[in-house]
């Protein structure tokens, strides 16, 4: 017999610590699961289930790009995923300028230059004390008002136009080129440009590598640019000139052709972009200021300028420590994009509540809702912890 | 041997010339403070301003985009807005379809939360010059909107007396030496039991015999409603949630896990979709009360995961110590470990109570409660005041930013006090 059996005999079985473990638990899921018995029965379940996506949807979706999707023959599924593209887009473009926004900002209020660091904490205190909602619709409201009137359409050389419309931009589409090639060859041309690009950043890793060992310049970034660049040139007229660009016209009070970013998208993505934007800026603010001084300090002694003491030793450095704060920005990112509610911007919480609308089944289409606000924040977060093991890995 | 001169004694050392300017040397930088001020201010200037040619050309493309932003702000504020949306429309915005002429409960109630906001700030803390300006800058803000206009001369008063309230509780409490004693003690007791039941006390004001139902909430009153239910019901929520998902009993910690995990996976929208169409069926209850649920959970989720990150900073010997000194695990919860915990995260749950202040505005979104926001909605749905929205967000947006500014700095200052972050 071990010496822990024979103590634990001494023990009234009450006041053992396995017993204790095992009663208290039993306790709390038998307490939990009469709380989650209690939900089941009250809810109303009699016809739970999917089958209602399949059905026609009945209403048409704006803020379609790429998209042909009509809402009399396709599905409430289909019609729910333009609903979920639609938000990817916004989420998408969102990240990406609230990180440029962010790190400037962060930089700019750690500047020595009065002016610019005072203006940049004037940015941060006004967009991250303000409620987003309120700044999406003041964006709108912007948009809206402020711009002028489709009959008096600011045309700039027939390239750019700006009304209350939106935006209209040119945009390349695919055509039929030199020799008349099939639409499709303009997919043939994005996987070789996808191509060159990998091969661009081999070579760029390599120089790099050869310049680390000998000291002398091999110019890795020159290198690489001028390889993509041929690569798209040459593919670009070999394969016959598949893409041209399409500008936009103004027909009657409509634009036709082009790119139209319209006010809704641009008022969710101007909301998401300034406000946490607000935020990178003060986490990137932090985590250089978190950098031993004796980092700005040594770049000032081997003498690099400011830019290069920035790119070259700030940032990198500030990078590790800020990947995990900027993650959850965009987590948040991804979740606030459901405030295009707000501006009726068909988004994919927007297309959802009108389906319930028009189908009840509230609890499945929250099960629907909630999946795929967690599918992209799985996506999101894979990605950026891909990129945090990638700065970490070569840390010195 | 001749004899050798005298050693000089110290007070036969010739002494400085009479009459002449004694010479203290300071350290650089206080010789450097100590030049007229012209030439200290023409050295900021070229160092912070002027530093180089780059620094020069930044310098003035920021100086003319500011003065662009600020002759914007100028010319919208005073020549281009119509304020009239707003003035014509100040009880829709504060308390919306609340009955007018129970307005006395309200004004009762924020001169109380006014007079508890003094207690606390003399109890823990002390007025600066900065704060006054503040209040009275934020007063005069209220009070021009109010007093805008016909009847509501008694409104201004009102208010007056609110901030006369928040000066007389701290002065109140303000006298009382810092030091540790039983009278300081009894006073800490006492401002911090009164805040504790200051939300139910004001939510009795304004319901009990014969005041609002929980419909009449409504505009800014819903916003000042909602908000702390949110925060404190969150905490409520958050502190077992949290020591639970730190604890090493597998099924408690795997369902706290995976509750806080569901609840920040959806968006607060996505929530208040559940409060509308969901929640009916399981707690029934009045929309705003299953608002206020949902506020709470959402809110316990996102700080409970604040908490645990303080659970996890407090060094093992903090638990080891404890269970030394032969405390159970709930006193040593309650004594040792949440004590230190709390105040680790104060920064963080504070930044969550912004969040949530900010996040009331979203039950206008797909519930049919109105608060500020929504209200501004309807005041420019109105015909005559369709072409000012931009007037009506903007004012909807300097209040939010208000509250939010201050909380930051109240959440700046408790740090400060606390030595957070200096350890």
């Amino acid at each position: 017999m071990s010496a822990q059996a024979q103590h634990s005999g001494d023990v009234p079985l009450f006041y053992r610590r396995g017993f204790r473990n095992v009663l208290q638990q039993a306790i709390y899921v038998a307490a939990t699961a009469i709380v989650a018995w209690y939900v089941y029965t009250s809810l109303d379940l009699r016809d739970f289930g999917f089958g209602f996506l399949s059905e026609p949807a009945g209403f048409a979706v704006g803020s379609q790009w790429l998209t042909e999707v009509d809402g009399v023959t396709s599905s409430r599924l289909e019609i729910y995923l333009v609903g979920v593209w639609a938000s990817l887009r916004a989420v998408m473009v969102a990240i990406l300028l609230s990180t440029v926004v962010g790190v400037f900002i962060g930089v700019a209020r750690l500047s020595s230059n009065f002016l610019l660091s005072k203006m940049a904490t004037l940015f941060v205190e006004i967009f991250r004390n303000t409620p987003l909602l309120v700044q999406v619709v003041l964006w709108y409201a912007v948009l809206l008002v402020g711009a002028p009137v489709i009959q008096d359409v600011v045309n700039v050389g027939d390239f750019f136009f700006l009304s209350n419309r939106g935006i209209a931009i040119p945009w390349p589409v695919p055509s039929g080129g030199l020799w008349g090639v099939p639409d499709w060859f303009v997919g043939v041309w994005v996987l070789v440009l996808i191509a060159a690009a990998l091969v661009a950043m081999r070579v760029r890793a390599s120089r790099q590598e050869i310049e680390r060992e000998t000291g002398q310049p091999h110019y890795p970034n020159r290198w690489a640019f001028s390889i993509f660049a041929g690569a798209a040139l040459i593919s670009f007229l070999l394969l016959g000139v598949v893409v041209s660009i399409d500008r936009p016209i103004l027909d009657g009070t409509q634009y036709a052709e082009g790119m139209v970013i319209k006010p809704e998208f641009a008022a969710l993505v101007l909301g998401l972009t300034a406000y946490t934007g607000a935020f990178i800026a003060e986490i990137v603010r932090g985590s250089i200021q978190a950098l031993p001084r004796g980092q700005t300090e040594a770049a000032n002694a081997i003498g690099l300028s400011g830019y290069q003491r920035l790119t070259l030793i700030i940032l990198p450095q500030a990078l590790r420590q800020m990947i995990p704060s900027v993650t959850n920005q965009y987590l948040n990112v991804n979740k606030n994009s459901s405030l295009a509610y707000a501006v009726l911007y068909d988004d994919l919480f927007r297309v959802a509540t009108v389906i319930q609308n028009k189908a009840g089944h509230a609890l499945e289409m929250f099960f629907v809702i909630i999946v795929t606000y967690m599918i992209i924040s799985f996506a999101i977060s894979a990605v950026m912890n891909v990129f945090n093991a990638r700065v970490t890995a070569n840390r010195l | 041997m001749s004899e050798l001169p005298p050693i000089p004694r110290p007070e036969q050392l010739p002494l400085p010339p009479a009459g002449g300017p004694r010479k203290i040397i300071l350290p650089p930088h206080r010789e450097r403070a100590r030049r007229p001020w012209r030439i200290r201010a023409r050295e900021w200037v070229n160092r912070n301003l002027f530093p180089s040619l780059t620094g020069t050309i930044l310098t003035l493309v920021s100086a003319g985009f500011l003065g662009v932003l600020f002759i914007g702000v100028v010319w919208f504020v005073f020549f281009d807005a119509n304020w009239n949306v707003i003035t014509a429309n100040r009880w829709l915005l504060f308390a919306g379809s609340f009955p007018r002429e129970e307005a006395w409960r309200l004004w009762t109630s924020i001169a109380l939360v006014m007079f508890l906001i003094g207690l606390a700030y003399g109890t823990w803390s002390s007025l600066g010059r900065r704060d006054s300006l503040f209040i009275v800058l934020t007063g005069g803000f209220v009070i021009f909107l109010m007093a805008h206009g016909d009847a509501t001369i008694w409104s201004s008063i009102w208010f007056l007396a609110a901030i006369g309230f928040l000066y007389f509780g701290y002065y109140l409490t303000v006298w009382m030496p810092r030091e540790t004693s039983p009278r300081r003690v009894l006073q800490q007791r006492v401002v911090g039991g009164l805040l504790a039941i200051s939300l139910p006390l004001v939510l009795v004001i304004l319901m009990v015999a014969g005041g609002a139902n929980t419909r009449q909430f409504d505009g800014f009153v819903l916003n000042l409603i909602l908000a702390p239910v949110g925060i404190v019901g969150g905490l409520v929520v958050a502190i077992p949630l949290a020591l639970g998902r730190a604890s090493n009993m597998k099924t408690i910690k795997w369902t706290c896990t995976a509750y806080i995990e569901v609840v920040r996976g959806a968006p607060l929208l996505g929530w208040l979709f559940v409060a509308l169409f969901i929640l009916d069926d399981i707690m029934g209850g009045d929309l705003i009360i299953r608002t206020m649920v949902v506020l709470a959970v959402f809110t316990g989720a996102y700080m409970a995961e604040y908490i645990r990150g303080g659970l996890q900073a407090l060094p093992r010997g903090q638990y080891e110590a404890a269970q030394a000194v032969g405390l159970n695990k709930l006193q040593s919860m309650q004594l040792i470990i949440l004590p230190q915990a709390l105040r680790i995260s104060i920064p963080p749950i504070v930044g969550q109570a912004i969040a949530i202040w900010k996040d009331t505005t979203l039950v206008t979104v797909i519930l049919t409660l109105r608060e500020l926001k929504g209200n501004a909605d309807s005041a420019i749905a109105q015909s005559e005041f369709i072409p000012d929205r931009i007037e009506a967000y903007v004012f909807v947006a300097v209040v939010f930013w208000v509250v939010a500014f201050m909380m930051s700095r109240v959440s700046q200052r408790v740090e400060r006090a606390q030595g957070i972050g200096e350890r």
